[in-house]
């Protein structure tokens, strides 16, 4: 089954979510032909050689300055250009904000729909049967889509990356595409990168709080029980967004992904976002709402303000 | 300014369903339905340009379940008009479908300068509909909206990115899709809305008022096929905690985790 996979490169590396796929595409379609389509200004040999370990068999480039950034007109535009000329069965890619954004364009373009954030795919036939987790993963659906190219993207943190990879270096090809104003309504302006000043993967404990700590001095309690049991801090997005704690402690999809022994989440919901970066073994909910998703991923949850009970905690772990 | 808000209405995610209920909306209690939350945030986003520029906002809602209770909450918050797309025919679990719709209401609508929608529609988990939208009508997009700002050549917009937030300028006729930042939480309806809400009569356009046939929007049209949906069964054990004085509870807890024998601290 021809593949083609959508190549994210991030921090100057190729991004694991991206490995991630190109391992379970491995190991899920027998006998797959592997594509990769690797965009950008300067590509580095580097990439294509790791691409190759892992399992691409053809790396398809494109380099124009204007693909420099991810938007969503160019990167479009050079990936139907990729897609007329692999005629691929299988277009994906790893369901970042930037693969979230491409691929329904693609099935667009080729009048299709396209599955979104699955966990899971098999091969059933000549089909494949996308396995998606929905309303906040109460229920798993499983789809499928009908005609000669199927999109998709993976949701993020779904798998892992090989750890011994063994595949030899890819044949490379390259395709040129060219650019009018239509490809440049929307302007590029910045990236705001994150400081990453912490490092939380080691983390074994994190007290982490979410938008329920409704202010930047309330993260003051956090601090200390994280200091009192010897662990870091960690925040959902919506805390970093306003600046109530520092960007470097965000946690998930867009954040830093950890994996403590110890998690406590105070005041966070559990959305699919953050909760894809937070691998626990144990992990303890201080919530006022029993309906919160987060429940579902809790070993122990107390209902109640966190106002009030963390600071009993703490009295009490001193 | 003309803004169309596109919103859906679902069983809200705090009702834990059984695999049945999601086929038979007539088991649902009408409590139980919703906007799709960052749907709400579009609503909020639409309405905060009102409040600075002066803009007709006008709500839209496809099929739904029940469909009108979603709009006549819409127009409660702010939203100038409302209309309902309904049609026995459709079938929106696939976002292309969906789409297609929205790009003909569109059509029917005519005139707009930005169009808004949630970053998702949750119960179908589809987060697709937003850009496959702006790539049928061929417009500017930008997805994942955390903050948005209209300047001379149209809005400058900072949207969600792996490793910090981005910042892009779209020109006016753009679509955006909003995330629940802080930016966009929803306001509450007022007493003036709620009886602006009374009072409104909601268009409902079927499909062939959109021009559509309905072997173009039904189910067999749908490219991306359901094959099955089933009730997720959750093997973690939650040891839940919910009653008693707050003392009490934590108490309980630590007590409970020196049981387990799971160590507190590094
Ligand atoms: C593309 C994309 C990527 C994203 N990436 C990330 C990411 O990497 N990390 C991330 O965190 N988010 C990410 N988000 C945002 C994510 O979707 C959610 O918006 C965010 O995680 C919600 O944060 P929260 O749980 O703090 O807030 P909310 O969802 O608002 O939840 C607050 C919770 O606090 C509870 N609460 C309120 N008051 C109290 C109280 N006094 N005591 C106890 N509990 C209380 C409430 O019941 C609620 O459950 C991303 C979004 C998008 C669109």
């Amino acid at each position: 089954m021809k593949t083609l996979v959508f190549i994210q490169i991030r921090d100057d590396k190729i991004e694991e979510n991206t490995l991630g796929i190109l391992n379970k595409i491995k190991t899920t379609i027998k006998g797959a032909e592997i594509i990769g389509a690797l965009l950008g200004k300067d590509l580095k040999d580097e990439w294509i050689q790791e691409l190759g370990l892992h399992g691409v068999q053809q790396v398809v480039t494109v380099t124009s300055p204007e693909l420099e950034v991810y938007l969503s007109a160019t990167y479009t535009k050079v990936m139907m250009e990729i897609i007329n000329q692999v005629n691929p069965r299988f277009v994906v890619a790893a369901g970042t904000v930037y693969g979230e954004d491409l691929i329904p364009r693609l099935a667009v373009r080729s009048n299709t729909s396209c599955a979104q954030r699955f966990v899971d795919f098999m091969v059933e036939g000549d089909n494949i049967h996308f396995h998606t987790p929905v309303r906040d993963d109460q229920a798993m659906k499983i789809t499928q889509v009908v005609g000669d190219i199927a999109f998709a993207t993976s949701r993020p943190g779904a798998f892992f990356v090989d750890e011994n990879p063994s595949g030899t270096n890819p044949e490379v090809t390259s395709v040129s595409v060219t650019f009018d104003d239509a490809d440049r309504l929307v302007k590029h302006i910045e990236i705001k990168k994150a400081e990453r000043t912490v490092n939380l993967k080691d983390a074994k404990v994190i007290v982490a709080a979410g938008r329920g700590v409704a202010g930047k001095e309330n993260f003051q309690i956090i601090r200390e029980l994280a200091d009192l049991l010897g662990g870091q801090i960690g925040a959902t997005r919506a805390c970093t967004d306003v600046h109530w704690v520092e960007e470097t402690y965000e946690i998930g999809q867009t954040g830093q992904s950890v994996s403590p022994d110890l998690y406590i989440a105070a005041g966070i919901s559990g959305a699919p976002q953050h909760m894809s970066g937070v691998k626990a073994k144990t992990l303890i909910v201080i919530n006022t709402d029993e309906g919160a998703p987060i429940i579902n991923y809790a070993d122990y949850a107390i209902i109640g303000d966190m106002h009030t009970i963390l600071p009993i905690l703490k009295e009490k772990l001193k | 300014m003309k803004i169309v808000v596109f919103i859906q209405q679902i069983v809200s995610t705090q009702v834990k369903l059984q695999g049945v209920d999601y086929f038979d909306a007539s088991r649902v209690s009408d409590d139980d339905l919703v906007i799709n939350p960052t749907g709400k945030n579009a609503i909020e986003g639409a309405l905060k340009l009102k409040d600075s520029q002066g803009a007709e906002v006008t709500a839209v809602c496809v099929r739904g379940i029940k469909p009108n209770k979603a709009l006549k909450e819409a127009i409660a918050m702010g939203c100038t008009n409302a209309i309902e797309i309904a049609d026995e025919a459709f079938y929106t679990d696939d976002p292309y479908l969906l789409s297609k719709i929205y790009a003909k209401a569109l059509d029917k609508i005519g005139d707009y300068d930005l169009i808004l929608l949630g970053v998702e529609e949750q119960s179908s988990s589809s987060y697709a509909a937003p850009a496959m939208l702006a790539e049928m009508l061929n417009i500017p997009s930008v997805l994942t909206a955390e903050e948005m700002e209209i300047i001379d050549s149209g809005f400058r917009i900072g949207h969600v990115l792996e490793g910090g937030k981005k910042i892009v300028e779209v020109p006016q006729k753009a679509l955006v899709s909003c995330s629940d930042s802080q930016y966009f939480i929803p306001r509450y309806t007022t007493m003036r809305g709620i009886l602006a809400a009374k009072k409104a009569v909601i268009p409902v356009w079927s499909a062939a008022d959109l021009g559509l046939e309905t072997s173009e929007v039904n189910a067999d049209a749908a490219s991306l096929k359901q094959i099955s949906l089933t009730n997720i069964v959750i093997e973690k054990e939650t040891f839940l905690i919910n009653e008693g004085e707050p003392e009490e509870m934590v108490d309980k807890l630590l007590a409970k985790l020196k049981e387990d024998e799971i160590k507190l601290g590094a």
